[in-house]
């Protein structure tokens, strides 16, 4: 595990950039061990009640982000990013807005308006033994969990690996490890944004 | 049916922005490809939006889709007039365009496309919104993706210029849903013409109505970038990419700017404007400062992006001004203008870059005599500019033409004083970015090595020969872009009576 | 302003969104730390979240899960209208940080005076 020492170097115009410490704290792990399935379970409860109490697809999907972040906090930012392979993250993000689209554009396959969930009544009424106004619950929660919840852990989780990889100083990118031009580590969805952190040759 | 059309065009550009980084997991340069594809597509609906709400079609001239089923005040609506469908057009061309433009230049990553398919998929969404909360949603998209987009090269001083527009465009747009908030507290609704009728109950004089229109009017002059609060476009349109430049001149203070002319007339009606007088002259007064100040210090200038963000200072102004004059013909001619602006600023600045990427020239001193080497690009690009001074036949002219006899048919002789003065001087500096093409010889002969430099710089991967004989490094799809554009803004001096025909119905409802 | 005692006891929450506002604001354009311009817009952001969610409270209102015989409710639709804007916050702030990180990393300084001279200069 590399653990990056603290030192100032200066590059040619002078300027002293300081590089990020991980170290080694042994409370900082354990407690970190202790904690995080419970923090990942009070996430995916968040998430999944989030139609009777407050909560719901953003909330939860940020506390499940920070699962990942305070793992990378206590084991060290680069074999956190080793072990959370790349396409986890974009497929991630990408699949909950697959999700969120299909389950709105799919009513004006059959007819009815965008994002109508009731429309679902007739295709899948008799299957699932559903009344017509339950669909509405139902395809609000799918789009919370299956959507949103994705979408949200997802840029959070790639964010800040893409925002970590920006501190390194671009003359020492080869002695951290990996290259951050991979830019399938930038993730979107229709609420956040497109940073293209890593895009250094 | 056609209804459906308008979720379809905000959904189809989100969807398809996952799928560049999605292929990018395998596949290395599959951003370009899906660009185009759903470009291509939106460009297509919105030709047929445009169509079904024509009075051609003899359909529906106005088409509403509720999202999710429910009806007005309960639910979002997506609302195509005349208008929208439109800014959609433009949108759909633009769009094609920039992409046909990008690939050869510009950032390649896959980020970026997605990013690109972001933006249009939240300037449509802008533009077909019936709902005050939503089009602040889209307003941030918009906003968002804009400051990525300009960051995405690996200039420092893009980083900075989004920086600066980061934090006035989000000062902006926070400013806006205060007037929102301010409105949605008064009235208890949130669609725009279910609160139109909720205001006019309330009465123009209410102090929380004027509150709020005051926040809603300095919440898009931060985002449509007017003197004094501009400071964010000079940095931002210069220092970004070429591509990315083109693409946001274009489009994103055009839309801002249709927001506003949205809810000027549609939420807070004339009768607003006529019991609030001073409402009224501020905004005219505001509006003509920055046409001076916007033409002056475009004159200022020797980056020629600078000179051409600078004047959209000024063209802007223009259109607030249309917007403060509650004419039916200043309107008439803002729309115009915004249209024949997107395109006439989109020529410009893809024609700075293609002779930025041949030759490296920047500032106007660097264009010295460079009419002989690249004649298709620098004709085009005159032909451009003389269409942002005005000069017939050219979308420029109809624009400035009609705004000025609505300023004359209110009265306001300070207005039309202060275009002729914005054009005399829109005059001075495409003149000078004339005389230094076309009449200046050229520098000397060392020319061919800095050219050679630059180009080394470059994504040379594709280089097909030039048709303007010039350094052969630029590929020819973008100098055809370049005169496609230029083109269209001389043909659409004839399209004054079909879009007065499809704006006829808007008009008549904003000023019945 | 005539009863500002009255107004200040029974309004406090949205003097309050005025001063949070104000603050933000302030710190928008005086500090010279890009990364407490930041926090400045954050606060500006906060000021009106807190307005938004000031309008929708009802004295001895229940929050908005209808139950059988529930009291008056809050109304939800501002809180909704909050969530939305606190992610876009999110995100805004996510992009400004992204983009100082890479100035830091280009130019080496966080004040906004020195890079101003800085990129002017070039």
């Amino acid at each position: 595990m590399s653990s990056d020492r603290l030192d100032s170097t200066n590059d040619d115009t002078g300027v002293a950039r300081q590089r990020p410490i991980y170290s080694e704290s042994q409370v900082i792990m354990t407690t970190v061990k202790a904690v995080i399935p419970f923090v990942l379970t009070y996430g995916l409860f968040i998430t999944f009640h989030g139609t009777s109490s407050p909560g719901g697809g953003f909330q939860g999907g940020a506390l499940i982000a920070s699962v990942v972040l305070m793992i990378a906090f206590a084991f060290g930012i680069e074999s956190t990013r080793k072990w959370l392979s790349n396409t986890l993250v974009v497929v991630l993000a990408t699949l909950g807005v697959a999700i969120f689209a299909g389950i709105a554009l799919v009513p004006m396959l059959l007819g009815a308006n965008f994002l109508e969930y009731t429309a679902y009544y007739p295709l899948l009424g008799d299957a699932l033994g559903l009344k017509r106004y339950e669909f509405v619950k139902y395809g609000m929660e799918a789009v919370e969990i299956g959507g949103i919840a994705f979408i949200v852990a997802g840029v959070l989780m790639g964010l800040f690996f893409a925002l970590a990889a920006g501190m390194t100083p671009t003359s020492e990118t080869n002695t951290v490890g990996d290259d951050v031009g991979t830019n399938a580590s930038d993730n979107t969805s229709d609420a956040d944004d497109a940073t293209d952190g890593g895009d250094r040759p | 049916m056609s209804d459906a059309l308008l979720p379809l065009l905000i959904a189809l550009p989100l969807l398809a922005a996952i799928f560049p980084l999605l292929l990018g997991l395998r596949v290395d340069r599959a951003g370009w490809p899906v660009a185009m594809a759903t470009s291509l597509v939106v460009a297509g609906l919105a030709t047929r939006l445009a169509w079904a709400v024509s009075p051609w079609s003899g359909g529906g001239q106005r088409f509403v889709h509720d999202l999710a089923g429910y009806p007005a005040p309960y639910g979002i609506e997506l609302v195509g007039d005349g208008l929208s469908a439109i800014l959609a057009l433009l949108i759909g061309v633009v769009a094609v365009a920039v992409v046909v433009y990008a690939r050869t230049t510009g950032p390649d990553s896959n980020a970026f496309y997605s990013g690109y398919l972001l933006l249009v998929g939240g300037l449509l969404g802008m533009v077909l919104t019936g709902d005050l909360f939503n089009l602040f949603v889209f307003l941030e998209i918009v906003g968002l993706v804009s400051y990525a987009l300009i960051a995405s090269n690996d200039d420092g001083r893009a980083a900075y210029g989004a920086l600066k527009y980061l934090f006035l465009g989000t000062t902006g747009a926070s400013l806006y849903l205060i007037g929102v908030g301010y409105a949605f507290v008064a009235t208890g609704t949130l669609n725009m013409l279910d609160m139109a009728t909720e205001l006019a109950a309330l009465g123009y004089g209410d102090p929380m109505v004027q509150a709020a229109f005051g926040f809603i009017l300095i919440g898009f002059m931060l985002k449509i970038a007017i003197f004094p609060l501009h400071t964010w476009q000079p940095d931002a349109y210069t220092y970004a990419p070429d591509t990315v430049s083109a693409f946001i001149a274009a489009l994103v203070s055009t839309t801002a700017a249709y927001a506003l002319i949205r809810i000027a007339y549609d939420v807070f009606t004339v009768d607003f404007f006529a019991a609030n007088p001073l409402i009224t002259d501020a905004v005219l007064i505001i509006a003509s400062v920055s046409i001076v100040v916007g033409s002056l210090l475009a004159l200022l200038q020797s980056d020629l992006k600078r000179v051409f963000a600078y004047s959209s200072v000024a063209q802007f102004g223009m259109i607030l001004a249309a917007i403060g004059l509650q004419s039916e013909t200043a309107l008439f001619g803002a729309v115009i203008h915004l249209v024949g602006h997107g395109l006439m600023k989109a020529t410009l600045f893809m024609g700075a870059g293609v002779l930025a990427s041949a030759y490296g020239a920047r500032t106007v001193a660097d264009y010295a005599g460079l009419a002989k080497r690249a004649p298709i690009t620098a004709g085009m690009m005159a032909v451009a500019g003389l269409a942002l001074v005005g000069i017939p036949p050219s979308v420029g002219t109809l624009g400035k033409w009609f705004i000025a006899l609505g300023a004359v048919e209110e009265g306001s002789w300070g207005v039309a004083a202060v275009i002729f003065l914005s054009t005399l001087l829109t005059l001075t500096y495409i003149g000078r970015l004339l005389e230094a093409l076309y009449f200046t010889p050229a520098a000397e002969p060392d020319d061919a090595d800095v050219a050679a430099d630059t180009a080394d710089a470059l994504d040379t991967a594709d280089s097909s020969v030039v048709a303007d004989g010039g350094v052969d490094r630029v590929a020819t799809e973008r100098i055809i872009v370049v005169a496609v554009l230029a083109l269209s803004t001389v043909a659409l001096f004839a399209a004054a009576d079909p879009l007065a025909a499809m704006l006829d119905p808007v008009f008549g409802r904003f000023f019945k | 302003m005539t009863d500002f005692l009255g107004v200040v006891t029974t309004r406090h929450a949205y003097a309050l969104f005025v001063l949070l506002s104000a603050i933000g604001l302030y710190m928008m354009i005086a500090n010279e730390n890009l990364v407490k311009k930041i926090i400045g817009l954050n606060m500006f952001q906060t000021g009106v979240f807190l307005f938004f969610v000031t309008s929708a409270y009802r004295i001895g209102g229940a929050a908005p899960v209808v139950v059988e015989g529930g009291s008056p409710y809050v109304s939800p639709l501002p809180q909704v209208i909050v969530l939305t804007a606190i992610v876009v916050g999110i995100s805004l702030t996510a992009v400004g940080l992204a983009l100082i990180i890479r100035l830091y990393s280009e130019y080496g300084t966080l004040r906004a005076d020195a890079l101003r001279e800085v990129v002017g200069d070039e």
